[in-house]
């Protein structure tokens, strides 16, 4: 019998990459909302916290950075 | 680097007192520690006698009054010479005196003409309204017109008032009324003067409100009073007019004069406000500072030429107490000087630790030319930071575009190093990558181990300055745990490179032994807590690593943006619309570009490296000195 290829698995491949990144984009999201809304509160009544507050800010930034880390790895090495 | 401090302490007559304020002042780099932080010296918080205290009040009322003047009459900067103090403060009283009143009369006439203006347009609609209902007796001499707009759901009282008028006068009254709009009816009742005080009771006890216009423009028919109302808007429009001018006129005289006073009479009330940082016996006084050790012969020539023999400086011995509250100054060369601002941002380094500041001057703006590395971003960005930095003075702001520029200029390199120029543009015009091009499929791979190379550098380097702090300052928990990490991480690259075969396969035992060993040492320096989180801080680490794939995944962002803008600019059908849009999405890219990798740099540094390292907290050094320049 001859097996014909469905062509799914780059597009599972594609789909995989796309949910490390975006998934990852909407934690890091939610997590900078809450994090800058309670950081421009801070700032309004003290801007010289301006640095600590960036900084707190940018911290969950790694979490889509890991995500787009997955998401090479997919593309690169299941492609 | 950190300026090195020298803790000192002034002792001196109190008689004295004055004098060696107005050295230390002109000295400019003492910093006075308040009494209460040196418990070393035994000696009560000196209190102010009476004459300073009632100086001190006069001085901020005068510069409560300047500032409000200032505020009246627009802050400009002065250029007037400079006096001295005590003439400063009696030329500045008496010129307050002066021009106080004559201020005040003017914006108090203001305000009260500008309030009228407010009010009188509302007259004016009213009387338009009464105008088509005007009959011709209203501008007999002898008559008194009245006017009331009444609500069309209450049209009959209006219908009673008439009749009422008219019985009143016996006829001699003359009353119309109209509907004005779709719910006002409007009434004027014209009558001999002599019934005015009868038909004000009418009108009083059926609750109508006659309409009565301001007193000084008197009585008369809606048409005249209209004409009379327009007459005086414009009288209004003319005096204020005038006002600002005399007011314009007295700020060209005086602004400059007041913001010097200003400045002079605020200085002088910081300097006496630093006497409650003294100390006091009963006929001396102490005080404790810090100056940098280079000043320090300089400082203590000016006392002694000065004040005299009478005056007592010497340098107190540095404890590892007075070295933690040590204030901290921070010194580099010109071009690191930009990146001063944004060390401090976060905080200060601690006094005698590392000051990052050159090492962020190094590595940022390489860090931002690698995430933008674009030719033509970064010459615009250049070009923009450089127009930015004239507009701007001194301050983070300014330090900020300096660094943009420095970034800019990496990006340009990094751009002939990708081959990009407006993202795709640069292929089309003959611009080939001299080293790879990072848009491409088949190198990805390169741009992320390039990103994870030059993390393992950056974080690398971070260890081994915490690693130097951690022995300089004795300290096992810290040379266990940044030790640990660096042995764990650099056994960590080893099996990565054993794994791809750049390393010899009889390394990996021994590079998985030093990864143990290292996650042991990390772990011994938390506690018996160590078992678990030790190896957890090691994952950390490797993410702090990962965490610079942001280099290649940001840089990537913007090629990607690069690219769309030049694909739909050429899948219009229009060239000018194509070109258009094409700008459109080049400039939000640019935006982007300005900020992202900026913030992404300063984040890696922030997060990334400084926590390797850095020993932050330290205070600032304030050095006693006049705020005139």
């Amino acid at each position: 019998m001859e097996v014909v290829d469905s062509g799914i698995g780059p597009g599972l491949i594609a789909i995989g990459a796309g949910l490390a990144v975006g998934l990852a984009a909407i934690g890091t999201g939610l997590a900078q909302a809450r994090i800058g809304s309670a950081g421009a509160g801070v700032i309004a009544e003290k801007p010289e916290a301006l640095g600590p507050i960036i900084l707190l800010v940018a911290i969950p930034e790694t979490m889509v950075i890991l995500g787009f880390a997955v998401a090479a790895m997919v593309l690169l090495l299941g492609g | 680097m950190n300026v090195p401090m020298l803790p000192v302490q002034i002792v001196g007559l109190k008689a004295d007192l004055h004098l060696v304020l107005h050295v230390l002042r002109r000295a400019a780099c003492v910093h006075i520690d308040e009494l209460a932080e040196t418990p070393e010296i035994a000696a009560r918080p000196l209190a102010l006698d009476r004459e300073t205290l009632r100086q001190q009040e006069q001085l901020g009322v005068l510069v409560a009054r300047i500032d409000g003047l200032l505020k009246t009459l627009g802050d400009r900067t002065s250029t007037e010479p400079s006096a001295g103090d005590g003439a400063c403060l009696d030329a500045a009283r008496e010129g307050v005196e002066e021009l106080l009143p004559e201020v005040q009369a003017l914006v108090s006439r203001r305000d009260s003409l500008q309030a009228e203006l407010l009010s009188l347009p509302r007259y004016e609609s009213t009387l338009r309204k009464l105008l088509p209902i005007i009959p011709a007796s209203a501008h007999r001499p002898e008559n008194m017109t009245v006017g009331a707009l009444v609500s069309r759901a209450h049209v009959g009282i209006l219908d009673l008032i008439g009749r009422r008028v008219v019985d009143l006068t016996a006829g001699r009254a003359e009353v119309i009324a109209s509907d004005v709009d779709a719910a006002t009816r409007a009434m004027l009742i014209v009558f001999p003067a002599e019934f005015a005080a009868d038909i004000e009771g009418v009108l009083g006890r059926e609750d109508v409100s006659r309409l009565r216009l301001p007193a000084q423009l008197g009585e008369g028919p809606p048409d005249i009073m209209l004409e009379k109302l327009q007459r005086r808007m414009s009288d209004i429009s003319h005096e204020l007019s005038r006002i600002e001018t005399a007011l314009g006129e007295l700020a060209g005289a005086w602004s400059g004069r007041l913001a010097r006073w200003r400045t002079i009479l605020s200085d002088e009330i910081e300097a006496n406000s630093i006497l409650s940082s003294f100390g006091e016996t009963d006929t001396t006084f102490v005080l404790a500072g810090w100056v940098p050790e280079t000043e320090y012969q300089r400082v203590r020539d000016m006392l002694t030429d000065e004040v005299g023999e009478t005056l007592y400086i010497e340098p107190l011995r540095m404890t590892p107490e007075r070295r933690e509250r040590a204030p901290v100054q921070l010194k580099n060369p010109a071009p690191a000087r930009p990146f001063e601002s944004l060390v401090s941002l976060l905080t200060l380094p601690r006094y005698g630790h590392i000051d990052p500041t050159r090492l962020m001057a190094f590595f940022m703006p390489v860090f931002f030319g690698m995430i933008l590395g674009d030719v033509g971003y970064g010459a615009l960005l250049i070009v923009l930071s450089l127009f930015l930095r004239r507009k701007l003075r001194k301050g983070v702001a300014r330090d900020v575009v300096v660094v943009l520029a420095m970034g800019a200029g990496w990006a340009i390199v990094f751009g002939f190093l990708f081959g990009e120029l407006f993202g795709t543009l640069g292929e089309e015009i003959g611009l080939h990558p001299l080293w790879f091009d990072r848009a491409s499929a088949e190198h990805v791979s390169a741009l992320l181990i390039m990103s994870l190379v030059v993390g393992a550098v950056h974080i690398t380097l971070g260890l081994i300055l915490g690693l130097f702090e951690a022995l300089r300052d004795r300290s096992r928990s810290h040379l266990l745990e940044r030790g640990g990490m660096l042995l764990g991480l650099v056994s960590l690259f080893f099996i990565v490179a054993v794994a791809v075969d750049y390393l010899p396969r009889g390394l990996m035992s021994p590079a998985i032994a030093g990864l143990i060993v290292g996650i042991v040492l990390l772990g011994s320096s938390l506690g018996w807590l160590g078992v678990i989180m030790g190896p957890i801080e090691f994952i950390g680490l490797v993410g702090n690593v990962l965490s610079y794939l942001r280099i290649a995944a940001i840089g990537l962002a913007s090629v990607y943006l690069a690219k769309v803008a030049n694909d739909v600019a050429g899948a219009v059908g229009t060239l000018i619309v194509g070109v258009i849009i094409a700008v459109l999405i080049h400039a939000l890219n640019l935006v982007l570009a300005a900020f992202s990798p900026t913030i992404h740099s300063l984040r890696l540094h922030y997060v990334e490296f400084f926590r390797k390292f850095y020993e932050g907290g330290g205070r600032p050094y304030r050095p006693f000195r006049s705020t005139i320049e």
